[in-house]
């Protein structure tokens, strides 16, 4: 009984526990990346270690943080097109959580981390919306066939497997053949009328991505609204293991959230796609 | 009292920055050809990806030109990721130093789905003819 109060009393705290999450994802991803740039990468931690240990017993500034954060900046200031869309979003959190240090103001934090899950919610509806490969259905018809969609459940279908690697192979050997030859592949079927369910698919996700960017502005602490977020959420985790995404989607949900239910949900969300991601199972 | 311009700044300060970043990628996919899938235009998952797009170079093996040459697979990584003239202009002038040829001609080619019909095809997406003589 004392456990489960004390698990009670430990998601009261929406924003401590986010802000620990966080700092869990932070870590690990920020551990991934560091062979990356790796001279200046050293520079911050040693002046991050040094300035932490030398005053450990003041907490003027919260060093591991700002020396996380100076880790991620280091990347967006040298490989900037090459980093993965999560990377902004987790610095913008970041940034978030380093000006809560110092404001102290747990509606602020509140306000940054709504408005910015929906700012990237609605700009991806806006970027699916614009483009013709995904509206046409073109999108999720190749990615379903090459087997990138929905992969762990396909594997129950040996057959659909075999079509899979059929076509793999098939795209690699016109990989390699003269564009100028004008030449086409025919893609095969993993099960029958596949372009009909990805013209559904799409549609699906435009609207549950934009109903959960309407209801996350309107209602940020509706049971509803972080019903379809979470929903949303294992939706994506369903199709392929967009772990790094999701556990900072999750995160967002964990420090708008009321209901501890839902808290436990996103808790869970959020340390599984840390297991998998340190376990290179997901994608980092 | 809160100073009303401080409390604006630090609610919304950060989501802002947010918006910058989107309105650059936007300008870079517009004007540079930027794939959807980077610069923080959370974009992922609406096209396909650029690894698919092929660098097509007459008489000359892709593979065999970035094997061990760091500059080389940057230079055409980039040109994969942000196909555009002056991508391939760089690509080229890159290309002719290291292999000591007269000219070159590079394509870059991006695939397209017809779903419907179920095949998969290429596109060119633009090309250049260029000289040692050219820079």
């Amino acid at each position: 009984m004392s456990y489960l109060l004390n698990i009670k009393s430990k998601l009261k705290d929406s924003s401590a526990l986010a802000i620990q999450l966080l700092l869990l994802i932070l870590g690990s991803y920020c551990f991934i990346m560091v062979e990356e740039n790796r001279k200046w990468k050293a520079l911050i931690l040693l002046i991050g270690g040094i300035s932490y240990f030398l005053s450990r017993n003041r907490k003027n500034h919260p060093i591991i943080w700002i020396t996380l954060f100076a880790l991620l900046l280091e990347d967006l200031i040298h490989d900037y097109f090459w980093l993965a869309n999560h990377h902004f979003l987790l610095t913008f959190m970041v940034l978030s959580v380093i000006a809560f240090h110092y404001h102290k103001r747990g509606d602020y934090l509140f306000k940054n981390i709504q408005i910015l899950l929906v700012i990237v919610v609605i700009t991806s509806v806006f970027q699916k919306l614009m483009s013709r490969q995904f509206i046409s259905g073109d999108f999720y018809y190749f990615m379903i066939n090459q087997g990138a969609l929905f992969r762990k459940f396909i594997n129950f279908f040996p057959e659909s497997v075999e079509i899979i690697k059929s076509n793999s192979a098939n795209l690699t050997n016109f990989q390699a053949t003269n564009p100028n030859e004008h030449q086409s592949l025919i893609i095969r079927d993993i099960f029958p009328k596949v372009n009909f369910y990805s013209q559904i698919f799409v549609w699906l996700t435009i609207i549950i991505e934009s109903a959960v960017a309407i209801a996350i502005l309107f209602k940020p602490k509706s049971v509803w609204s972080h019903l379809i977020l979470a929903m949303m959420i294992i939706g994506i985790l369903a199709t392929r293991f967009e772990t790094g995404f999701m556990a900072l989607l999750a995160i967002c949900g964990v420090f708008l959230c009321n209901n501890i239910y839902l808290k436990v949900v996103y808790t869970l969300i959020s340390v599984s796609c840390f297991v998998l991601i340190v376990t290179r199972i997901g994608y980092h | 009292m809160t100073n009303p311009i401080k409390e604006l700044i630090l609610k919304f300060g950060i989501p802002s920055l947010a918006i910058i970043i989107i309105i650059v990628h936007f300008g870079f996919a517009c004007n540079k050809n930027l794939s959807k899938w980077k610069g923080g235009g959370y974009g992922m998952y609406t096209d396909i990806h650029y690894y698919y797009n092929k660098i097509h170079i007459s008489g000359m093996s892709v593979d065999s030109l970035v094997k061990d040459n760091d500059e080389m697979k940057e230079t055409l990584g980039t040109l994969m990721l942000m196909p555009n003239k002056s991508n391939l202009k760089k690509s080229g002038e890159l290309i002719l130093s290291t292999t000591q040829k007269d000219s070159i001609h590079i394509q870059i080619w991006k695939p397209v789905i017809n779903s419907k019909q179920g095949i998969y095809s290429r596109e060119l997406i633009d090309e250049i003819h260029l000289k040692n003589t050219d820079f």
